[in-house]
């Protein structure tokens, strides 16, 4: 099933238009127990987590991404059709480039290759502060450095005292303290904005 | 020309001195700045405000000998050690705590960069040129009044310029102007960035019964009329959910899971 197909199947499935959609396992109620249970977590305080994985990729064959951890381990990250792969905006694999840094989770296989549920790629979260604001670009003072945010149309949000997030970046004020969500690229100061944190 | 050059050296010297030096004497919140400072690292915690103080009062005392007569190269070669010392502070700073404060001419938390050693190197070359002053400073004042504000204001500009500590006083208000007068970022067409729809679904009765299922974060979204489609993975399964995209009503928002074995 190519793309188009699924995303119409996956239309008609949750819309309710098919006339039949056998495979649909119907949602059941919210349970008080699921909301409340303890979530399983095994990591023990300042553990390592073996389920998580950091770095910069050094290599990609196919699906299986090749990685250099900051602390110096190597790690294997085997993506599926069902990982995630963020890259400014919800990506495929094909957005992955050796230089890239990366956060994955998923589940460590028995050989050591982590199976992964979800990557993002050169995600960055920063809290600065707005030095000056120009043609698409915010200039953001991080302990005094300088970086660089770039505004990329379409995409780039903006969330004001917690309400939801709209595409209005007109209320961004210089001087004032943000916190920005965003991809980095790669050895540069300069970060693709996704959203800005900001009081208005 | 050179005299009166030198001659009028030592008002912006001991004037930049003296704001230095009555900063970390008399400044409010003098300690907290202090602790801040590269200086701690240098001198240790127990002795950083003694030290901070100390600085401040040979600073104080410097301006004070350097616009008092008579005129004497002594008081040149003075402002001379200090501003060089300034610069090995500021190269200390830089390499050794490079996220400390410089703490020199102000409260504000400023790490040391490049435009803390131009200052500091306009104040060596100012010392330096103080240095060769024959005459009290009124002298050149009385002698070319107009030309020696002048030379003294635009010296003391290039100052402010090169002091991040003052941004706020006038490169951040003169900025906020300029967003007043036309905001660069305004006038954007106006869409529902995908980040609202995500956080319509995250307050969603129907996400809440199967997030402790989705083991992905978002695979893929795409627009269906009124609605927003956005899917995520269980790992067997496909749970894809509906949000209205042009409205606020997480009530509205539909799930159903896909079995992973009739997409292929």
């Amino acid at each position: 099933m190519n793309s188009l197909d699924r995303r119409r199947f996956l239309t008609r499935a949750v819309l309710g238009t098919a006339t039949t959609v056998v495979t649909a396992s119907a949602l059941g109620a919210v349970s008080p127990e699921v909301a409340i249970a303890e979530p399983a977590f095994e990591v023990e305080p300042g553990g390592i987590d073996p389920n998580f994985a950091e770095g910069r990729i050094t290599g990609i064959k196919g699906a299986l991404l090749m990685v250099s951890g900051s602390d110096g381990v190597l790690h294997q990250i085997q993506l599926t059709s069902g990982t995630s792969v963020w890259k400014l905006r919800p990506a495929t694999i094909d957005a992955a480039a050796v230089g890239d840094g990366l956060y994955a989770r998923g589940v460590r296989l028995p050989d050591g290759t982590l199976a992964a549920d979800a990557v993002w790629l050169n995600i960055v979260n920063l809290q600065v502060n707005i030095t000056s604001i120009g043609k698409d670009v915010l200039h953001l003072d991080h302990n005094g450095n300088l970086i660089v945010g770039h505004v990329v149309a379409g995409t780039t949000a903006t969330v004001y005292n917690g309400t939801p997030a709209v595409t209005d970046l007109s209320l961004l004020q210089v001087g004032k303290h943000v916190q920005v969500l965003g991809a980095w690229r790669p050895d540069t100061n300069e970060v693709d904005l996704a959203t800005v944190f900001a009081a208005a | 020309m050179m005299q009166w050059l030198a001659g009028a050296q030592p008002v912006l010297v001991g004037g930049v001195l003296a704001w230095a030096g009555a900063i970390k004497v008399f400044g409010r919140s003098a300690e907290l700045a202090a602790r801040r400072s590269a200086l701690r690292r240098l001198v240790g915690t127990g002795r950083v405000f003694a030290v901070y103080r100390a600085v401040g009062g040979v600073e104080l005392a410097v301006a004070t000998l350097l616009v008092l007569p008579p005129a004497h190269p002594a008081k040149g070669i003075a402002a001379l050690v200090l501003a060089v010392g300034m610069v090995g502070y500021l190269g200390y700073a830089r390499f050794a705590a490079p996220e400390s404060s410089c703490g020199c001419l102000g409260e504000k938390h400023t790490p040391v960069r490049t435009r803390s050693f131009a200052r500091a190197g306009v104040l060596v070359l100012a010392s330096g040129t103080a240095m060769f002053a024959m005459d009290w400073w009124p002298v050149p004042f009385l002698d070319r009044p107009l030309a020696t504000v002048g030379l003294l204001a635009a010296e003391a500009a290039l100052v402010v310029v090169l002091s991040p500590e003052l941004d706020g006083v006038w490169l951040v208000p003169l900025r906020r102007l300029r967003l007043r007068i036309s905001h660069p970022l305004a006038g954007r067409p106006f869409e529902i960035p995908l980040e609202s729809t995500v956080q319509q679904l995250h307050r969603s009765a129907a996400y809440r019964a199967v997030a402790d299922q989705l083991r992905s974060d978002l695979l893929d979204s795409w627009d269906e009329g009124e609605w927003r489609m956005l899917t995520y993975s269980t790992g067997p399964a496909t749970a894809v959910f509906a949000v209205p995209r042009l409205k606020y009503d997480p009530a509205q928002v539909k799930v159903v899971l896909v079995d992973e074995e009739v997409l292929v």
